[in-house]
């Protein structure tokens, strides 16, 4: 009783970055550049609110970094109260046992923590604080004691692409339901930081081929690869809700001060949901209608896997070439 | 016969435009069984069930055992009972293998 594609009512998720502040520097971070008013705890329930109309059961706090926040579990709370089930990504530096306690009592669901490495020195390095990875690993340990449910976050790229098998290790190490192995995006210091960070097409697919094999085989914990490429090499058992990138077809994010885009790596601002309508936006707006029936161009158009990937993450096209249609510059695919 | 619940762990959410359209669609006399109209996210990947599916997900609350959907279903579909008590059963017997309902012990 599966059926056709569809984009769904409202969106699925909603990724709300609560604050660009943040106590690290990491080197690929999308929103170290960024500097935006951060609503008060008023004006965030008023958006959950006016959200919930719509059924949104996921909302997904980020950053900068989230425990920051010193409204978080107040925030977190009032959310669970309006039916949704929440979730938030964290360097976990902050996340000590009172922080973990707090999590739990306050509702979410999930937390997810970035680590990159297995190797200490080198997930410090990247993240730019000394002693970022025992406290990453302490605060899994925490959320763990308290039964909270716990993802680790990993974004791919030149320090780790070779490790990744290690990095699953190491999660289910942690007590990890599952392991997000996150594509680097050039957006912000990620652009900055491109040449030195970013994987070449044909090690993508190399990576993304030992991936999908590993997590072929793989029972302990659950392997996340969220990137449309892949449907040029892996087709899923179950059928997609919708093909290509999720951004604007199943979630859409909100920005610290209330502006919504279609993801946090698209830096396109299609209205602010302290006087717009979730639903006027999800339903009218031209940059999300412009995501939805993408066109394509160049290589795209000739290959036979459009039809699967839409011409992969919008986002990394946009970033490189300011055009949502063009193709994934980490496409290794040639031209048919 | 025993009550069946839904595992709590299954979010979902039924897709009201849909539904709305696929029921126009099916007065008009055309085949709308495949569009989804109820939507189930289980540890991050989504499902979509079609008209019959999402609504004997809405109906499996703890309140009712397999027969009395079969029962509820007869009155929205126009179907012999044989033939939906066999697609109720069949589809139940899919969700519990996945683990996302149970019975009443």
């Amino acid at each position: 009783m599966n059926s056709k594609p569809k984009i769904p009512f409202s969106p699925i998720t909603i990724n709300w970055t609560l604050t660009f502040r943040c106590n690290f520097l990491c080197r690929h971070c999308y929103s170290r550049p960024e500097k935006a008013e951060e609503l008060e705890t008023g004006q965030v329930k008023e958006i959950m609110r006016k959200v919930a109309e719509y059924k949104v059961p996921f909302i997904n706090f980020g950053g900068g970094e989230p425990l920051l926040r010193k409204d978080l579990f107040e925030l977190t709370s009032y959310a669970t109260g309006l039916g949704y089930n929440v979730s938030m990504n964290t360097n976990g530096f902050l996340m000590d046992a009172d922080a973990a306690r707090k999590a739990k009592e306050s509702g979410f669901k999930t937390v997810g923590i970035s680590i990159d490495s297995t190797d200490p020195e080198t997930h410090d390095t990247f993240r730019n604080v000394k002693g970022s990875h025992k406290r990453a690993t302490d605060a899994a340990k925490y959320l763990r004691d308290e039964g909270v449910r716990l993802t680790i976050s990993s974004v791919i790229c030149r320090i780790n692409h070779h490790e990744f098998d290690a990095l699953v290790q190491q999660a289910k190490d942690l007590g990890a339901e599952q392991i997000s192995l996150h594509n680097f995006k050039c957006t912000g210091l990620g652009m900055t930081n491109k040449d030195e960070l970013d994987l070449d097409p044909k090690e993508w697919l190399d990576f993304y081929m030992k991936a999908i094999e590993l997590r072929s085989k793989e029972t302990g914990i659950r392997i996340s690869l969220d990137d449309p490429i892949t449907a040029s090499i892996h087709k899923s058992p179950e059928k997609a809700i919708v093909k290509g990138s999720t951004c604007g077809k199943l979630s859409l994010n909100i920005r610290a001060n209330g502006d919504v885009t279609p993801c946090g790596f698209i830096p396109v601002v299609i209205g602010n949901l302290l006087k717009d309508d979730l639903k006027d936006l999800w339903d009218n707006s031209d940059v999300l209608g412009k995501m939805r029936n993408k066109e394509p161009k160049e290589k795209c158009k000739t290959c036979k896997h459009y039809e699967e990937c839409l011409g992969g993450c919008t986002a990394r096209a946009y970033a490189m070439t300011g055009d949502f249609n063009s193709p994934d510059p980490h496409c290794w695919v040639k031209k048919g | 016969m025993h009550k069946i619940f839904r595992n709590p762990d299954v979010v979902w959410r039924e897709e009201e435009e849909a539904r709305e359209e696929v029921i126009n669609a099916m007065g008009r006399g055309e085949d709308a069984g495949s569009e989804g109209t109820v939507l189930l996210i289980v540890s991050g990947t989504m499902h979509q069930l079609n008209i019959l599916g999402g609504e004997i997900w809405k109906l499996i609350d703890g309140s009712r055992t397999e027969e009395a959907v079969v029962g509820e279903l007869l009155l929205m579909f126009d179907v012999d009972r044989e033939t939906l008590a066999g697609d109720v059963h069949a589809f139940l017997d899919d969700l519990k293998s996945r683990g996302w309902i149970s019975y009443e012990q």
